[in-house]
């Protein structure tokens, strides 16, 4: 029982450093974008690969993943700009098939579907509760980090643009410079998250990576209110739980799958009924 | 200060503005008027940089911002007083006028100094400093375009763009509102001024553009364009003294 919940705890600290950054994209900007783990998967592959396939020491790695989520971010924040709304919805959908087929069929360096294994824990503490304290005590820096951001200016910004783009750019908001800040945090997310969770589970696999797991970030950030830092982080952590507790249910296994995707639609459904109002921008332009 | 020359737009091929030219000189109050559905937002929207003019251009204090990106424009000082007002809802009073602040470029961030007793006295001029924690959907409309006024007011515009600012607004926040604007012609700010009540552009304007179907009709002093038969014909609709 003790090993279960330091093994959620695991996750779930995991799970909220990602979510946290999306809600500021998702959440706080209403920015319809659902390819966080494009973001997550460029990371976790610019970082390992070159570590587990060429060898390479963490710190090469970790430069490499971090200029390549560089070039995704300001990639994303461009799209996010020059489409429509709903088009870069859709784009971002897209884009989140594509890198999760090249991530499957670039077999020589990323193994495809097996996925790399024997992911080094290097400095990381070896046992599940040394590992539960380590992600516990960066979700805490992170979440500190973005109570701070959340209360400063940029974040004043970013509402004024989500909630009317011309008015708040007549103000002189630059559109460009906050997109790019907001998915820059949503990557810092992403980047955390490939640092810790892979190495946890000794193993990079693209099963991680399938769109299940975004609409799962969206679950999370419409559950604890669009925008609110704490209601996320609850949201966060407490369907976390519920996701992992299911295997603890007494159902046949074969169940299990069907039981969740059934328990989290309904969960879906229910929060972005009753947060209609909220979860999308009323007014876009005049 | 500002010059708008051959200035067209058109949504799909149907045109909204065809070959607007004026000029205002520095310090001027300038009202704009025509019906319903004569171009006048639709213009505010090109001279902001919301929308993209098919032909013509735009000068403002000597450079070229035809192309300028919006938020580069109201670096420059255009400041705009929506029609269906500018103020965030969901934010309070008070981050209304703070994101106004903050989006200034630095030097004019600097020249504030303290950002927090600038907020407070914006507030104080629309009257709400007391509300100042409140959500803004909680004003009503009135309040709202006070609120708005105020803010660019306080935020170091050079050019005001002033769409139907006393539009719901009770006789008494008229007066107000009028004093506002006379208060910046006395400090030498230029304004352009929409408006269908013309007993206050009588009162406030220099010179009167009336704007029908995309085209400028007329540009006279306020006495000039009254007497005209030309807005009785497109304003109130027929010649009174036939
Ligand atoms: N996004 C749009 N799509 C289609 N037509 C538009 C759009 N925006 C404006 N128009 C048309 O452009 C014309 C001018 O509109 P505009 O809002 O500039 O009028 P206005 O002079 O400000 O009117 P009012 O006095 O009612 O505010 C109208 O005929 C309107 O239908
Ligand atoms: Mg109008």
């Amino acid at each position: 029982m003790i090993q279960f919940l330091l093994h959620v705890l695991v996750i779930s600290s995991v799970t909220s450093c990602v979510t946290l950054g999306y809600n500021f994209v998702f959440g706080k900007g209403k920015i319809l974008h659902f390819g966080q783990l494009v973001q997550t998967m460029v990371a976790a592959y610019g970082l390992w690969v070159p570590i587990t396939q060429y060898g390479q020491p963490f710190f090469v790695g970790l430069c490499i993943s971090i200029s390549l989520l560089l070039i995704v971010t300001l990639l994303l924040s461009w799209l996010s700009m020059r489409l429509e709304p709903d088009g870069y919805g859709v784009l971002s959908i897209a884009l989140h098939l594509i890198i999760i087929a090249i991530v499957l069929n670039w077999n020589s360096v990323t193994r495809g579907a097996l996925g790399i294994p024997k992911i080094p824990r290097g400095i990381l503490p070896s046992t599940t509760f040394g590992y539960a304290i380590v992600c516990v005590a960066v979700l805490a820096a992170w979440v500190f980090f973005l109570w701070r951001v959340d209360k400063g200016s940029f974040s004043r910004n970013l509402s004024a643009l989500s909630e009317n783009e011309w008015h708040a750019q007549s103000l002189g908001v630059s559109r460009a410079r906050v997109h790019a800040i907001a998915f820059s945090i949503a990557s810092g997310g992403s980047l955390i998250s490939s640092i810790l969770f892979s190495p946890y589970q000794g193993l990079l696999t693209p099963s991680d990576f399938h769109f299940p797991q975004m609409i799962f970030y969206v679950m999370c950030v419409v559950a604890g209110g669009p925008g609110k830092l704490w209601g996320v982080l609850g949201a966060t952590t407490a369907l976390v739980f519920l996701r992992e507790g299911i295997r603890f249910v007494s159902i046949s296994p074969s169940y299990i799958g069907p039981v969740q995707l059934l328990l989290f639609g309904a969960i879906l459904f229910i929060s972005v009924w009753i947060r209609r109002d909220t979860v999308f921008p009323k007014e876009r332009k005049i | 200060m500002l010059d708008v020359k051959g200035l067209s737009f058109s949504i799909g091929n149907q045109p909204i503005l065809s070959d607007v030219s004026f000029s205002v000189k520095e310090g001027e109050v300038i009202g704009l008027i025509g019906p319903n559905g004569s171009g006048k937002t639709t213009l505010f929207n090109v001279l902001s940089g919301f929308l993209n003019q098919t032909s013509g251009s735009i000068t403002y204090k000597e450079s070229d911002i035809t192309n300028l990106s919006p938020y580069k424009r109201a670096h420059m000082g255009i400041g705009r007083v929506f029609q269906n007002f500018g103020i965030f809802r969901e934010m309070t009073l008070e981050e209304n006028v703070q994101v106004a602040l903050e989006a200034l470029p630095k030097n004019q961030k600097r020249e504030l100094g303290d950002l927090k007793k600038v907020v407070k006295e914006t507030l104080e001029i629309a009257g709400l400093q007391d509300s100042a924690k409140k959500k803004a959907s909680s004003l009503s409309g009135g309040q709202m375009r006070l609120l708005e006024i105020a803010r660019t007011l306080k935020s170091g515009n050079n050019l005001f763009l002033l769409d139907e600012p006393t539009a719901g607004v009770s006789p008494k926040m008229t007066n107000q509102i009028a004093d506002m604007i006379s208060t910046l012609k006395k400090d030498g700010k230029t304004v352009l001024i929409i408006e269908h009540d013309l007993p206050f552009i009588g009162k406030i304007c220099d010179r009167v553009i009336v704007l029908d179907v995309g085209h400028i009709v007329l540009s006279d002093t306020p006495q000039n364009v009254k007497q005209s038969k030309e807005l009785q014909e497109i304003y109130f609709g027929a010649d009174p003294t036939t």
